[in-house]
């Protein structure tokens, strides 16, 4: 099962932020998408999850064509993303954003909310769930604080908790590292690896963080102007000339 | 002056606008879909159970079906979801402020068509002498505690279904997806079928609740669903507390009572131009005090789905913890 993405492209007004993209991520390894400011990193996750469907080009999952389905149809196949900032459902408690995440499958009706009973099987299931994942995530102590009450870091936390519980058959995650404390990060960097390793669960990673993304990458896609101009396992990426040229370069460029 | 039958019949009129407070609390509260159509969901129901329970032939109305209540009334109910079917599928498209406009849009062209076609619905005119239940086995001035009696099952009903919705998981799908739809939407909510059936669910209650405004104005004509009805209720809401399970009930009898007892205010028959002037000020006033104490209204989101903090703070700092990532 693998996420395949054959000439992908998308503009915007004249500007062509995703250019002619093919990649392809298996389900169960890690696999880094990595670029300077603006390559079109975060438009290419908009692409495959069907908020800003692509122009040309088609992106499968598991041998399904997913381009032009809905975003609540791209994550019901198992694609689970993150965002860039993770705002949550600002008044909901971490307990109800991560029992909301669950059966991704089944919105209720208000007719089906009507005639529920009160802890019903499927509700039952999710709390059994979640509490399994608090736990594991050390949030156990903050389940009855609100969402906008928490700080960054945990609010990132409960992000990956949520995504969990939505049951991904593949992560995408939008800068999993950024806020998070640097010595935290290792943290961050063996619960991605557990989740493939353990439940073969994989993940496609955007960061900035390099040193992070290269330590638990299986294979490295690097975008520029919105094409890949590079890819290959993490260690051939680093030493690739091209690569260090464009996105080394560039931030030795900001630097100074 | 203030007769036990003025304050129930003001108790009466407060109840239905509560019941309508709390299913706009489930559509804009919780749903995030700010509804300004109120007025014209209600109008539908109401004239809809008007035209069809005509049974007099002398009103020269195209149509004299003379229905039964038993028929009109869930009739009614599910007609007014049609319409809010209807409405919601161009102004579901939008969203806020823009939702906002569409939907005050619809009202007044509900009304206006109320005024044109007045083959069926006699127009400025109106209808009189709508039935009603249990009418004619009670009284006169008695018949007011009867309606009060209907009213507050009414409204007791619409409590427990608001009630229901709002903290089952459907209800906390609809929170989450007012809070952040993209997100709701990459965790595979389906967030506009959701939207629609909230909007349609809430348009068949508003037209079930039509018929017992019928029964308390006796009369309809159009002037009675007018934007000022649709504010009004949404003044009872945000008094109550937007969000919260039973603020939109309680907003309201706030704030037709306060309404009601300033309009009593005695005075010399020479200035009653004055109080005339001076009330909408005085209701202003009310609410301008309401909020500025109690910002979040009289009940609160917060307290109706959060966890009591005491507890909470027993528990844990509330931030970061030594497991945590930051």
């Amino acid at each position: 099962m693998e996420l395949v993405l054959d000439s992908v492209s998308k503009t915007f007004g004249g500007i062509v932020a995703v250019d002619n993209v093919s990649a392809s991520m298996p389900h169960d390894k890690i696999t880094a998408l990595i670029g300077p400011n603006g390559a079109g990193k975060t438009t290419l996750f908009n692409t495959i999850t069907g908020f800003d469907p692509p122009d040309r080009g088609s992106i499968t999952f598991d041998g399904k064509q997913i381009n032009g389905l809905a975003p609540w149809r791209v994550a019901e196949l198992g694609l689970i993303r993150t965002f860039q900032t993770p705002v949550g459902f600002t008044t909901l408690t971490v307990w109800e954003s991560m029992l909301c995440a669950a059966t991704p499958h089944a919105v209720e009706t208000p007719i089906q909310a009507l005639i529920g009973r009160k802890g019903r099987a499927s509700e039952r299931e999710a709390e059994t769930r979640a509490a399994g994942i608090v736990e594991e995530l050390g949030l156990t102590e903050l389940v009855d604080l609100r969402t906008d009450e928490l700080s960054s870091g945990d609010r990132k936390l409960l992000e990956f908790a949520r995504q969990l519980m939505a049951e991904p058959r593949l992560l995408l995650l939008d800068e999993p590292a950024a806020a998070v404390a640097p010595t935290n990060i290792g943290r961050l960097s063996q619960l991605i690896r557990r989740l493939r390793d353990e439940r073969g669960l994989g993940s496609l990673i955007i960061d900035h963080n390099l040193s992070f993304l290269m330590e638990i990458a299986d294979a490295v896609y690097v975008l520029d102007h919105g094409r890949v101009i590079a890819f290959g396992p993490p260690d051939e990426i680093a030493a690739d000339p091209e690569v260090k040229r464009i996105y080394l370069g560039e931030q030795e460029g900001d630097q100074t | 002056m203030t007769s036990p039958v003025f304050w129930i019949g003001v108790l009466t009129l407060a109840l239905i606008y509560g019941s309508l407070a709390m299913v706009l609390n489930v559509e804009s509260g919780w749903g995030g879909m700010w509804d300004l159509g109120t007025a014209g969901l209600l109008a539908s129901g109401a004239y809809f159970y008007a035209i069809v329970t005509i049974d007099d032939p002398g009103l020269g109305t195209t149509f004299v079906p003379g229905w039964p209540m038993w028929l009109a009334w869930p009739a009614a109910a599910l007609f007014t979801g049609v319409v809010a079917f209807v409405i919601a599928i161009p102004a579901l498209r939008l969203r806020r402020e823009y939702f906002l406009i569409t939907t005050l849009a619809f009202a007044e062209i509900i009304r206006h068509l109320i005024v044109i076609q007045s083959d069926l619905t006699r127009g400025t005119t109106g209808i009189a002498n709508i039935g009603r239940p249990l009418d004619g086995m009670v009284s006169g001035r008695n018949y007011n505690y009867v309606l009060f009696a209907i009213v507050a099952f009414a409204t007791v009903i619409v409590y427990l279904i608001t009630r229901r919705l709002g903290t089952s998981p459907y209800g906390r799908t609809l929170r989450a997806a007012r809070d952040n739809e993209a997100l709701a939407l990459a965790l595979g909510k389906r967030v506009n079928r959701m939207r629609l059936l909230t909007f349609v669910t809430a348009g068949v209650i508003i037209g079930a609740i039509a018929p017992l405004y019928l029964f308390f104005i006796r009369a309809i004509s159009p002037s009675l669903f007018a934007p000022g009805f649709t504010f009004t209720v949404w003044t009872a809401l945000i008094i109550g507390g937007m969000g919260s399970i039973r603020g939109g009930v309680a907003g309201a009898v706030v704030l037709i009572v306060f309404t009601e007892a300033v309009g009593l205010i005695e005075l010399d028959p020479s200035r009653i131009n004055i109080l005339i002037a001076i009330e909408p000020f005085m209701v202003g006033l009310f609410l301008i005090l309401v909020l500025r104490f109690r910002p979040e209204g009289l009940f609160t989101e917060r307290k109706a789905f959060g966890v009591p903090r005491a507890k909470v703070d027993s528990s844990a700092a509330p931030t970061a913890t030594a497991d945590s990532l930051s």
